[in-house]
C-alpha cells in the first residue's frame, strides 16, 4: 500500500510538470530580452510596460470584459425563467430545456459560428449587425454551463419543498422563487458566471468568424502581437494566464465552500 | 401543487428566442444549406459529392479523425494514471495536482499555440537544446505538420480526461481490491479484470467528449498553420470566412459530417459501456 502511495505521487508530480513546462518557459520568455540561446539574456520588464502604457492593450481588457458582462446576465435570467416555468407549472418541460442546453457543448465554438454567420449575414436589420450576432453566439455557447450550474443549486435546495411552503404561507409562486429559491442559489449562480467569464475570455474562433480581427477581445490582441513581436505577445500571454487562472482560483474557492454547506446540510 | 398556469409560459418566451435564433435556426439551415448548390437553388446532392470525392476534403476528414483519435487515446491512458494516481493519494500533493488540472484545463486556444510556439517552434527553445545536445528528434522536430501538432493536442486533452475521469474512480470500491489481493491476485491483474471494466462507463463517456474536443478545435491550429492544413474545422471556416468567395453549401456538408462524425463517436461509446453496464448487473 504505502509503495502505490509513493508511486501514486511521484507520478502526479511528472503530470504536473509536464504541464506546467509551457506556462513556465513563456513566463521567463516575457521577463528576458533575448533567448535565442540556451539560457536567457538581459533581464527587462520592458515588454510588460509596453502593454501596460500603451493604451491598446488596456481597451482590450475593457472591451472583452463588456463582452462577457451582457451574455452572462441575458443567458442567467433566460435559463432562471426557464427553469422556472418548468419547475413550478410544467415539468415536462424539464427534459426539453435540457437538450436545448447541451446541444452548444457538441457543437462548439466553430459550427455555431459559422452557422450563426450563413444565416444572418445578408440580413439588413439588427439581426444583421455583427456584434448582435457575437452576443447570441456567446448566450449560447456559455449554456450548459449555466445551466447545469444552476440546475446544481436548485437541486441541493430543495425547491419543491420551499415552494409549497411558501405557498401555503401566501406568498405567489413567481414571488417565491426569485426572491426565496433565486438568493439561496446565488452561489451556484456565481460560480457558472465565472465560467462563463473564462470561456468567453478565453474565445477567438467566435470573435473571429463573426466580427473578423478588427474588433480586437484578447485573444485577437494575442494573436497579432505574436506575428510582430514574441517578447510583448508573452507578456500579453501571462496577464491572460494570470487572469484565467485568477478566474479558476475563485471558482475553485467558491466550489469548495459550497460543497462544504452542502456536506453539512446533508 | 402544480396547477397548470398558462400565463406562466410567458417567462418561457426568451429562452424561446434566444435559442431559436442563435442555436436551433443556424443548425437548421447550415444542413438545409448542405442540400442547396453554391450557385443557383434548388435540392442538389453535389456538396457531399465534392466533399467525399476532392482529396482536399477527404484529406481533412481523414486527418481530422487521426489526430482526434490518437489525441484522445494518448489523453485517455495518460488520464487513466493520473486520476488513478488522485484516488491513491489525495493528500496534498493530490489537492496542488487537482488545482493544476482545473488552471491548466482553461489553458488552450491562442495562448497554448504561442507558448508551444516558443517551446518547440522552428526557433524554439527545446530545438535549441536539442540542437545543442546533438538529440535528433528535438533538433528536428517540426511543429507546423499535423504529427507534430498532435503534441499540442495530448496537451490539452490531458487535463480535460484528467478531470472528467476523476468522479468515475469513486465507483471502486476499496474492498474489491482487497479482496483480489487477498486472493493472490497482483494489482495490475485486479485493474486489468476488475478496475478497467467496472470503469469502462466512465472512460467511454470521456472518450466521447475528448473527441469531439479534438474534431472541433480550431484556435490553436489556425494560430499556428492558418489555412495551410487539411483538418474539418479549418476547412469549414475556410468555406465561410476570409476565402474572395463564400461556398455555404459546401461548409454546410462539412459541418455537417462533422456532426455526424461526433454523433457517430457518441453511438458507439454509448453502446460499449451499456456492455460493460449490463455485465455488471448480471454478476
Amino acid at each position: 500500500m504505502k509503495k502505490g502511495r509513493t508511486s501514486a505521487r511521484v507520478l502526479m508530480s511528472v503530470i504536473i510538470i509536464y504541464l506546467l513546462i509551457p506556462l513556465a518557459i513563456t513566463f521567463i520568455y516575457s521577463l528576458f530580452e533575448k533567448w535565442t540561446g540556451i539560457l536567457p539574456e538581459n533581464f527587462s520588464l520592458i515588454s510588460y510596460e509596453t502593454i501596460f502604457t500603451g493604451r491598446e492593450f488596456l481597451l482590450c481588457i475593457a472591451r472583452t470584459m463588456v463582452l462577457c458582462l451582457l451574455p452572462i446576465l441575458i443567458t442567467t435570467v433566460m435559463i432562471l425563467l426557464a427553469l422556472f416555468v418548468s419547475t413550478v407549472c410544467f415539468p415536462g418541460l424539464e427534459k426539453y430545456i435540457q437538450i436545448v442546453c447541451m446541444i452548444p457543448y457538441t457543437i462548439q465554438g466553430i459550427i455555431l459560428s459559422v452557422s450563426i454567420l450563413s444565416l444572418y449575414v445578408s440580413n439588413d436589420g439588427i439581426l444583421g449587425n455583427r456584434l448582435v450576432m457575437l452576443f447570441g453566439a456567446y448566450c449560447i455557447i456559455i449554456m450548459p454551463y449555466i445551466y447545469q450550474g444552476i440546475r446544481n443549486g436548485m437541486r441541493a435546495v430543495n425547491v419543491t419543498m420551499l415552494l409549497e411552503a411558501a405557498e401555503m404561507l401566501g406568498a405567489s409562486r413567481f414571488y417565491t422563487y426569485f426572491r426565496i429559491v433565486v438568493p439561496n442559489i446565488l452561489s451556484s449562480i456565481v460560480i457558472s458566471a465565472l465560467l462563463a467569464v473564462g470561456i468567453i475570455f478565453g474565445d477567438y474562433v467566435l470573435v473571429r468568424n463573426l466580427c473578423g480581427t478588427s474588433f480586437q477581445n484578447m485573444q485577437i490582441y494575442l494573436y497579432q502581437a505574436m506575428k510582430s513581436d514574441s517578447t510583448k505577445s508573452s507578456a500579453v500571454f501571462v496577464v491572460i494566464m494570470l487572469i484565467t487562472f485568477l478566474i479558476t482560483a475563485i471558482v475553485l474557492k467558491m466550489q469548495g465552500k459550497e460543497n462544504q454547506r452542502n456536506g453539512e446540510r446533508g | 401543487m402544480k396547477k397548470k398556469n398558462w400565463i406562466y409560459l410567458t417567462a418561457l418566451l426568451p429562452f424561446v428566442v434566444v435559442t431559436c435564433l442563435y442555436e436551433l435556426l443556424p443548425l437548421v439551415m447550415v444542413v438545409v444549406n448542405s442540400f442547396e448548390p453554391d450557385v443557383g437553388t434548388g435540392f442538389t446532392l453535389e456538396n457531399y459529392e465534392t466533399v467525399f470525392t476532392k482529396l482536399l476534403y477527404q484529406k481533412a476528414i481523414i486527418n481530422s479523425i487521426k489526430i482526434s483519435l490518437i489525441s484522445s487515446l494518448a489523453g485517455i491512458v495518460i488520464a487513466f494514471f493520473g486520476a488513478r494516481a488522485i484516488h491513491q493519494e489525495k493528500g496534498k500533493v493530490g489537492r496542488f495536482f487537482m488545482m493544476i488540472l482545473n488552471m491548466v484545463s482553461n489553458f488552450a486556444g491562442i495562448p497554448l499555440a504561442f507558448a508551444y510556439m516558443i517551446l518547440l517552434g522552428n526557433a524554439g527553445l527545446m530545438v535549441h537544446i536539442g540542437q545543442t545536445l546533438g538529440i535528433e528528434t528535438l533538433a528536428n522536430y517540426n511543429l507546423y505538420t499535423s504529427n507534430g501538432m498532435s503534441m499540442i493536442y495530448v496537451y490539452f486533452q490531458i487535463p480535460l480526461a484528467t478531470l472528467l475521469l476523476i468522479p468515475a474512480f469513486d465507483g471502486i470500491r476499496k474492498e474489491w481490491k482487497e479482496a483480489a489481493i487477498l486472493l493472490g491476485s497482483r494489482e495490475g491483474y485486479f485493474w486489468r479484470k476488475v478496475g478497467i471494466p467496472a470503469l469502462m462507463p466512465g472512460i467511454m463517456g470521456t472518450f466521447s467528449v475528448l473527441f469531439a474536443n479534438a474534431l472541433a478545435a480550431y484556435a490553436t491550429v489556425y494560430a499556428l498553420m492558418m489555412n495551410n492544413i487539411s483538418l474539418l474545422p479549418v476547412q469549414i471556416a475556410g468555406s465561410y470566412v476570409g476565402e474572395v468567395k463564400t461556398k455555404p453549401g459546401l461548409g454546410g456538408a462539412l459541418s455537417v459530417v462533422m456532426m455526424i462524425l461526433m454523433v457517430l463517436m457518441i453511438g458507439f461509446t454509448n453502446k460499449v459501456s451499456a456492455r460493460f453496464q449490463r455485465g455488471r448487473e448480471k454478476s
